[in-house]
């Protein structure tokens, strides 16, 4: 498989540095981020692990502009998120940013096909109908895209929720523990998947999970506790 | 439990608010209205009963009937000898002739025309009259009067003044004082002028006769045993009658009007509960659904399934309680208005302090808590077959919204289906042609209920269908055109409320227009007068006094003056209405068309029919028909001739009579109309003139070209269409809410989906614009059904009435257009509220809920 076109590559495809977010007030707060510094390597496939509580998925919500931190700085390219607006992160992550959720991740009302244009719908920009096709391809869901979601199996709603995330070539995937619903065999063939738009299409991809197996299929795993970085592993290519 | 429910209620009372604020406009109306009726009623009560406090047996000439459609009927006037007579019954302390009958006041060369009567009363001092002085002397000369205060103050009338009295006679009076009726100033609407009686036999051209006297008992006679002495000492052409029932019998016909209202009121009342009702019943559905999860665990918990549907009926137990004291309350405060609204579309009702009766609390509360309980009482017996297990599982975004289909479901599409059938079967026989309006209602009772039940089956392909300019304007607008096709039930649901009120808007619309234009359009045809002089008072009998065709047919620009006069008769119960007309010129003025007979044979004291009316009856040329005259009682009056439906209608009713005969049968002796032909090479302008001149002594009176006697003969129509369209605008509104209400919970049933749009890119416009999308696609819905419904079931109300009289259909397609516009704004405006809710969702948090 042969890239047409990259997406535009710096070294850095996101970067926290000294987040600190904070829930509630007074006796009740919670330092759900305590100092956080991470950077995310462009075109490969992290892993963020750690156990409930720890904080990894505000990091992700902070990483994607679906949250805002009350100290220290985040930026998606060379965009820092604390000068957005609400409107323009919105604009953002229609743009720039994928994501796949744990579940929940499509329309009941539109077709797989709709589903996984709909970012760029939205937009109002038309879909780069080979890019769809190619993805569309490679996730194996060629004869499932006029279906709707209640008519698709839990892996394939997951796998159209990827084409999605990539429909938009987004600078950087979140997927938010895509597997926890999944039978062991749905979630490795989808890690399979997200490696492979890592390695093979180059895309950025952050996964949120409290699995280990599944953090295996990443190049390289944050482990996160209490709110910050706690170590990192580089996996060998397997 | 009752701890539970009044907990759960409060704790979901953002929810149920829009509930509880259908309910309480609709107990606002019922409230306001019996307090505006009871109000009216009590106040003419009084007054009547105050007018006779004083006097214990009025005589008056014997008559058949006291009053038809709430007009009291006139009667002979009683010679000074009857007086005499009754003096000489033993037991009578005094018996005071009394003058009492029709003089405008006229001030400063202004006539005054009151919304009510222009009363002129011979004074008497107390306890026979019922006025007090508040101010000056009573009247003795024949050129002083006495005015009401009220009148006095409102057109700054002083002692000392002069003023204009027009009865039979024209007069110039001096005010010598003010009085005041009981404890209020005057009568309500009413000018009063009080003379001697002389003067007031005199002005009203009674030489020394009287309308009716005053007896009053000697002290220790028993009342009912005078009446009957002097009952027999008058014999049977005199009416002996104890002033109480009097005063009853005048306050009754008094109210006809506040009755018709009364109806009016409360079938839309009644239009504005139903809509409630499915507000209602959709919110408790939907709440329901909501909670299916809550009410497992309380099953599971041990609950049985009567304790959950005791729970969900005790919810709306509160709710319709706080709604119908709130709703009675604030009914109380609108009852005033509503008299106002009534007032400024002409129906004038009298003022004063307001009357709550312990009924109208009563059914103000029965009401609200019915209706509510009633309508949660579906989704109650739902929420109780929620099974235990139903806790354990996870709830599905698609369980949620549930598709109506399953056996319950097919049973009631197919219920639907028929019952929608049978009332559109219905309405193509009314207007193929034999069917009546009987059958017509039963027809629109069956499809609204048919469509009720056959909404959720059929409402997903109809916003498909509809929503197809929505699909097309991107994404929000196709996301809008599926929420508001999956979930069926709630969809028709809220559609069919606002239809209902569309409905009944657009029928009362195409009705009435169409009535006025068939109206118009056989005046038109059959008078060929140039001008008709008519009161611009629009009284029953028309209030044109005689004297002014006598003036206008003197003038040399007129070639024929033509008048008709309107009368009451009965037919054993029920009352009807004839045109009295003057056989040689009416058809001067007129192109009538007889089906048989002749006009001018009415001259011999015969009556023309109405076709229909004739066919009806039975009757032919040749027959006799039977009428009761209050002042001559029964007369069997020969049919002389047929008259085309069209031209009777022209004529305002289907009996035509001499003006011979009508005087000989009734002693009111108003014209309703003088049609006038201008003269040979006289022009129009001039004529006109010349006639306006002639009439400076009525001031009432008016002269109209064809144009303006049409709109004369509607302006009754239209006063109860915009009355009837402006009380149907809180239908609408209250629908309206439903629309609001049942988006505001679907997003809260949407959070998940609605935050991953937002978190794959959908902007808070974009969001706002899916869901105004979505609530502009429900008023569409309704628009379609409710606009479609209301004209069809008007062409067929209008075809029903064209057996019986002229009748075509006309669409008014400038207001329904405008109907259409209302409800699409409208339905915009109820998508604000929530797609604002829904654009504020905190995305994090919307992702987070499960």
């Amino acid at each position: 498989m042969t890239l047409t076109e990259t997406p535009p590559r710096t070294d850095v495809a996101a970067l926290a540095r000294d987040v600190v977010k904070i829930y509630g007030r007074g006796d009740t707060a919670v330092r759900a981020l305590d100092g956080a510094t991470l950077s995310i390597p462009a075109g490969r496939f992290t892993a963020v692990m750690g156990p409930s509580g720890s904080g990894k998925s505000t990091l992700m919500h902070v990483l994607a502009g679906l949250d805002t931190v009350d100290e220290g700085q985040v930026l998606i390219g060379d965009t820092d998120l604390r000068r957005l607006s609400e409107r323009q992160r919105t604009l953002l992550r229609r743009e720039h940013v994928g994501f796949v959720f744990q579940s929940f991740n499509l329309l009941p009302t539109l077709t797989a096909a709709e589903n996984i244009v709909l970012p760029l719908t939205l937009a109002g920009r038309r879909a780069d109908q080979t890019w769809i096709d190619e993805i569309v391809a490679m996730l194996g869901l060629g004869d499932r895209l006029r279906h709707r979601p209640a008519e698709l199996s839990g892996g394939q709603q997951q796998r159209v929720a990827v084409a999605r995330a990539l429909a938009a070539r987004p600078r950087i995937v979140f997927a938010d523990e895509p597997t926890g619903n999944l039978d062991s065999r749905a979630g490795e063939a989808l890690l399979g998947f997200l490696r492979h738009a890592a390695r093979e299409l180059g895309q950025t991809i952050v996964m949120v999970t409290h699995d280990a197996n599944a953090a295996a299929y990443a190049d390289q795993v944050v482990h996160f506790a209490d709110g910050r970085v706690a170590g990192l592993t580089r996996n060998e290519e397997k | 439990m009752w701890h539970l429910i009044v907990r759960n209620t409060v704790a979901r009372r953002g929810r149920l608010a829009l509930t509880l604020l259908a309910v309480l406009l609709g107990v606002t109306f019922v409230t306001g209205s019996l307090v505006l009726t009871d109000t009216s009623q009590r106040l003419l009560d009084d007054q009547f009963r105050t007018a006779t406090a004083g006097v214990d047996l009025t005589v008056r000439d014997a008559a058949a009937f006291d009053s038809a459609m709430g007009v009291e009927v006139e009667r002979d006037p009683l010679p000074p000898e009857v007086v005499d007579r009754v003096r000489a019954v033993p037991g009578v302390a005094a018996a005071t002739p009394v003058v009492r009958g029709q003089g405008l006041l006229g001030v400063a060369g202004k006539t005054i025309v009151p919304a009510g009567p222009s009363l002129l009363l011979s004074w008497e001092p107390g306890p026979v009259g019922a006025f007090t002085l508040r101010a000056g002397r009573a009247p003795v000369a024949g050129d002083e009067v006495v005015v009401d205060a009220a009148t006095a103050r409102l057109h700054r009338i002083g002692l000392g003044a002069e003023v204009t009295v027009r009865a039979e006679r024209t007069e110039r009076l001096r005010v010598v004082g003010l009085a005041g009726f009981g404890p209020a100033e005057g009568l309500p609407n009413t000018t009063v002028a009080l003379v001697a009686l002389p003067a007031a036999q005199r002005l009203l051209a009674l030489d020394r006769n009287a309308s009716e006297i005053a007896v009053v008992a000697a002290d220790g006679a028993d009342a009912q045993r005078l009446r009957t002495a002097v009952s027999a000492a008058l014999g049977s052409g005199y009416e002996v009658s104890s002033s109480r029932d009097v005063a009853a019998s005048s306050a009754a016909a008094a109210k006809t009007q506040i009755s018709y209202l009364q109806v009016m009121l409360f079938a839309l009342a009644a239009a504005a509960l139903l809509v409630g009702a499915f507000l209602i019943a959709n919110t408790f559905s939907i709440v329901v659904t909501q909670r299916t999860r809550e009410l497992a665990v309380l099953r599971a918990a041990g609950a049985t399934g009567g304790q959950v549907m005791r729970s969900v009926l005790g919810e709306a137990l509160l709710v319709g309680l706080a709604a119908s004291a709130a709703g009675a309350g604030l009914g109380v405060a609108c009852a005033a208005g509503l008299r106002d609204l009534a007032g400024a579309f002409g129906m004038t009702l009298p003022g004063g302090g307001l009357v709550v009766a312990p009924r109208t609390l009563v059914v103000a509360f029965a009401v609200g808590v019915g209706v509510t309980v009633l309508s949660a009482l579906g989704p109650a017996r739902r929420a109780a077959s929620v099974a235990p297990v139903e806790a354990m599982r996870r709830a599905s975004a698609d369980g949620v919204t549930g598709r109506g289909t399953g056996r319950a479901g097919w049973g009631r599409t197919v219920a639907g289906a028929v019952l929608t059938a049978l009332g559109v079967a219905g309405l193509s026989i009314v207007l193929a042609g034999p069917g009546s309006v009987v059958v017509l209602g039963e027809a629109a009772v069956s499809t609204v209920v048919g469509l009720a039940l056959l909404g959720p089956a059929v409402s997903p392909g109809l916003v498909r269908l509809l929503g197809r300019p929505l699909g097309a304007a991107g994404v929000p607008g196709r996301l809008a055109r599926e929420s508001a096709a999956r979930a069926p039930r709630r969809t028709s649901a809220t559609a069919l409320a606002l239809a209902f009120g569309l409905a009944l808007i657009s029928f009362t619309t195409v009705l009435g227009t169409s009535i006025k234009d068939s109206t118009a359009r056989s005046y038109t045809e059959v008078i060929t007068a140039d001008y008709v002089v008519e009161s611009a008072r629009n009284e029953m009998l028309g209030g044109l006094p005689a004297h002014a065709y006598h003036h206008v047919s003197e003038l040399p620009q007129v070639a024929v003056a033509s008048r008709l006069r309107y009368g009451h008769w009965k037919d054993g119960r029920s009352t009807e209405a004839l045109t009295a007309v003057d056989p040689v010129t009416l058809p001067r003025v007129t192109s009538l068309h007889m089906v048989a007979g002749r006009l001018d044979a009415v001259a011999g004291g015969g009556v023309v029919l109405a076709a229909n009316v004739a066919r009806e009856r039975h009757l032919k040329v040749g027959d006799t028909l039977a009428m009761t005259f209050s002042r001559t009682g029964t007369r069997r009056l020969p049919v002389v001739g047929l008259l085309r439906d069209r031209d009777a209608q022209a004529l305002s009713t289907g009996y035509v009579i001499s003006l011979d005969t009508f005087e000989r049968n009734y002693r009111e002796h108003v014209d309703a109309s003088v049609f006038v032909k201008v003269a040979d090479g006289v022009r129009d302008a001039d004529a006109r003139k010349a006639i306006e001149r002639a009439l400076g002594d009525a001031p009432t009176a008016q002269v109209r070209d064809q144009a303006a006697a049409v709109a004369g003969r509607n302006a009754m129509i239209d006063q109860v269409l915009g009355l009837v369209t402006a009380l149907l605008m809180l239908t609408v509104l209250i629908a309206l809410m439903g629309i609001t209400n049942t988006l505001a919970l679907s997003i809260i049933e949407r959070t998940r989906e609605l935050g991953l749009l937002r978190a794959v890119g959908m902007t808070g416009t974009q969001m706002r614009w899916m869901i105004r999308g979505e609530a502009v696609l429900v008023a569409a819905l309704a628009i379609v059904a409710g606009i479609g419904l209301g004209v069809a079931f008007a062409a067929g109300t209008v075809t029903a009435l064209g057996r019986t009289t002229e009748a075509t259909l006309t669409l008014p397609v400038g207001p329904l257009l405008l109907v259409v516009a209302v409800a699409a704004v409208a339905g915009l405006l109820a998508g604000l509220l929530p797609a604002r809710r829904a654009a504020r969702l905190d995305v994090l948090t919307a992702i987070a809920t499960t």
